[in-house]
């Protein structure tokens, strides 16, 4: 491997910029908008970022991070104002490629709580299931409305040095950032209503109607019947911001765990004119946690029997419980697999090389180039858990060889790959910072992407982490439809 | 022989708890080596039973109590014969022919992993035992009868582990009771799983009873409950393994529920809002040389 990063003194690969072409000028379908900031003058884009500022502070759009030790911090969500934008043939490929990777996770998981037939096949190990710390053997048997476990997935896609979208990794838990996504919208429209003239940018503003829409259709008693709660984990949850978001924008209860009860396998909200019947749950708390009966026993957030009224058909549970093991990182390098397997069809977009740890030759290899090498816990999201190579020191490799070799089946590695780079305007100057792309798509009575999603930025420059929760920021993407 | 036994328990509370939601494994196994010919699960406060079959093949009865109480009280009855009589009644495979078995077994029933990949505190990884005990553990090879190996475990499990009754709690980590070099009849069962699923071989635990000998058998016996282990013998099925009495489980043995360790086959778990209890629960146990008056459970339901 020849990895190297900007601060070692070493010359960078050269990671591929989604706005200006090989000989510096802007790619065509940025063309209009930068002749548009050239008319305006960046004094403009000064103001402009201000007024950004200030909406995203009124609206109260914060989003909160939390530390080794501190309580958390609430912070003004980071927006910048040039636009990522994507052709409408690029998105062709993205949207039929994420489309056939959640039907495809769809099956595997339904397969995995009923038959196994992909494990009897020899296809997927059955260490790699039965060792994972999200496989759910408590919910083997059961079926969900028809047969659909992630009904809302965040799919994240960065793009390799030549422009290629890659799949960096799934995200079918809680997958959050999609108020940012709308948010994001909502204050460029406001603050850049010329940068839309010159564009035909599709719609990403509809996105609670079609949660709604898709969480009503799983209502046990039916569409026209059917009361929908967010179930928060509360306050101090990083994403609390979009829970209230969501529960607003679709006119739904925002409640916790203890707001509910279930009493003979149904589930209700206490409210001030007594029980509540509820049909559908979009829980924002991870299985763990959702019912301390069945799960974790000392788990306060959840709701008490609620996973056997889920069995007895009487709920929906939004994700399915049990999802999490197809995302799990380790499983992550055998979905081009499991396309094949369940659509007989070839992955429309590629993974990231990925070396397992289990594999001795493999971990040898990624021991002897981890500074080239990103590491990650398997079960760990939103950058946690994670060895960034480049910008990593000897004693802190020493001590992923330690964990690593004391769990393998809980690491993966992968080369690092340089993050596509665009255009921000940063404190008076425009330069670029690597980006990656969070698309949503929903499943409901068939699957849907919306077209857009959370672009996010790596601030720090030359940084290639871009997670919100490790500081990141974002942009408004727009995808266009012609 | 066919038995009666009643299980109770009773959970009281200083102060009172609300929403109350308990599952029971407490329905012994209906299957080809025990016949229950009825069981019912009383309760007090009553509550509407649901069940539901688990992973594990366990029958699981569940209800919740929702006003204020200071008290929980659950009972089983049931009407039980254990069909296993001789326990050696079986031909195992030749030890040739046992590898070829146990793949093609673990191909066809991915879920056979959980109990030979499973690790906790109850059931360690080896690893953590050897560097406790310094003495060599008990060896399996392809060579030898695995009746053979197993049977060299259960009388080597004694050099380690003495039986003391209160030595342990109900979920003591192994390595605790191995420290101590006493424990009770889980720390037995669990040094036995321990050391048979660091041969790959599929081995669960069993939560039970054990009857007590015919000429002992009162009106009523009060007992406790067992716990052993049952290991998938080629040519056997699963076979039980009582490593605190060194002996194969017979008709004496009623297995109630199974699992990977004795988490999975807790025969009481509950969550409720108030204060935690103060007290630990009070279990009786009895069991009785005769079965009346009980209906079968319904036919699909029995595994």
């Amino acid at each position: 491997m020849n990895n190297h990063n900007g601060s070692s003194g070493n010359k960078p690969r050269i990671s591929f910029h989604e706005f200006y072409d090989d000989d510096f000028t802007p790619r065509a379908h940025y063309r209009p908008l930068w002749d548009h900031i050239r008319a305006t003058g960046q004094n403009s884009l000064e103001v402009k970022a201000h007024e950004s500022q200030l909406a995203l502070q009124t609206e109260g759009v914060t989003f909160t991070v939390y530390g080794e030790s501190d309580e958390g911090i609430e912070r003004i969500w980071p927006f910048d104002l040039i636009p990522r934008i994507i052709t409408a043939m690029e998105w062709e490929k993205i949207e039929s490629g994420l489309k056939q990777r959640v039907k495809a996770l769809n099956l595997f998981l339904n397969d995995l709580y009923t038959d196994q037939k992909i494990i009897k096949d020899g296809v997927i190990p059955p260490e790699l299931i039965y060792q994972g710390k999200d496989f759910r053997r408590e919910i083997m048997g059961i079926t969900p409305p028809q047969g659909i476990y992630t009904h809302i997935s965040g799919i994240d896609l960065i793009r390799a040095e030549d422009g290629e979208y890659l799949i960096l990794e799934d995200n079918l838990r809680t997958p959050s950032g999609v108020s940012y996504m709308i948010e994001n919208r909502v204050i460029e429209r406001r603050i850049m209503p010329e940068f839309f003239d010159k564009y035909r940018v599709r719609r990403v503003d509809h996105y609670p109607a079609l949660l709604l829409d898709a969480l009503r259709s799983l209502s046990p008693r039916g569409k026209d019947n059917a009361e929908v709660v967010v179930l928060t984990p509360g306050v101090y949850n990083s994403a609390y911001f979009e829970h209230t978001f969501l529960a607003k924008e679709m006119g739904v209860e925002l409640a916790e765990g203890r707001d509910m009860v279930t009493i003979n396998d149904i589930v209700y909200l206490k409210t001030t004119t007594g029980l509540q019947r509820v049909d559908v749950i979009y829980r924002r708390i991870d299985d763990d946690f959702l019912d301390p009966l069945i799960f974790r026993s000392d788990s306060t957030l959840g709701i008490a029997g609620v996973i056997n009224a889920w069995r007895a058909g009487n709920v929906a549970l939004v994700n399915a419980p049990g999802s999490g093991i197809a995302d799990d990182k380790a499983v992550y390098p055998y979905v081009p697999d499991i396309i094949r397997y369940y659509l007989g069809q070839q992955p429309i977009l590629k993974n990231v090389p990925t070396y397992q740890m289990t594999n001795q030759q493999d971990r040898e290899y990624v021991f002897d180039n981890m500074e080239g090498m990103v590491i990650k816990a398997v079960s760990e999201s939103g950058g946690y858990g994670m060895l960034m190579g480049p910008a990593s020191t000897p004693q802190l490799r020493r001590e992923f060889v330690d964990k690593v070799l004391e769990n393998p089946r809980n690491y993966i590695a992968q080369p690092v790959v340089y993050l596509s780079r665009h255009i921000c305007y940063m404190d008076g100057e425009l330069e670029a910072r690597h980006l990656d792309l969070r698309p949503f798509v929903i499943y409901g009575e068939d699957i849907q992407v919306v077209p857009g999603g959370l672009t996010r930025v790596a601030l720090r420059k030359g940084s290639l982490v871009v997670n919100s929760s490790q500081g990141g920021g974002s942009k408004d993407t727009w995808v266009l439809s012609e | 022989m066919r038995y009666q036994i009643e299980h109770e328990t009773i959970l009281e509370f200083p102060h009172s708890v609300r929403e109350h939601h308990t599952e029971l494994r407490l329905t012994p196994r209906n299957d080809l080596n025990q016949r229950v010919h009825g069981s019912r699960i009383e309760t007090d406060p009553s509550g509407k039973l649901g069940h539901y079959i688990d992973h594990f093949g366990n029958r699981v009865d569940y209800f919740c109590v929702i006003p204020p109480h200071t008290r929980l009280v659950t009972r089983l009855i049931a009407d039980v014969e254990p069909l296993r009589e001789n326990p050696f009644d079986f031909s195992p495979l030749p030890p040739g022919e046992c590898k070829e078995w146990f793949r093609k077994a673990l191909k066809n029933e991915p879920s056979l992993h959980d109990y030979t990949l499973h690790r906790s505190g109850e059931t360690p990884s080896i690893v953590k035992l050897t560097a406790e005990i310094d003495r060599a553990l008990p060896r399996h090879t392809q060579e030898t009868p695995l009746m053979d190996s197993l049977f060299t475990l259960m009388e080597w499990i004694p050099s380690v582990l003495v039986y003391q009754p209160g030595a342990t709690e109900v979920h003591t980590e192994l390595i605790h009771a191995i420290k101590a070099g006493a424990g009770v009849c889980q720390d037995f069962a669990n040094l036995f799983i321990t050391v048979v699923r660091s041969w790959g071989v599929p081995v669960r635990y069993v939560m039970g009873y054990q009857a007590p000998e015919l000429s002992l058998l009162e009106k009523s016996s009060e007992v406790a409950t067992h716990a052993w282990a049952e290991v998938l013998i080629p040519g056997g099925g699963w076979v039980g393994f009582d490593a605190t009495h060194n002996l194969l489980a017979n008709d004496r043995y009623i297995p109630v529920a199974v699992g990977r360790d004795s988490y999975d086959a807790a025969p009481q778990r509950g969550s409720f809002k108030g204060d935690e209890p103060g007290k630990k629960p009070v279990v009786h146990i009895t069991i009785s040389g005769k079965g009346a008056g009980l209906q079968a459970p319904d036919a699909e339901e029995q595994e």
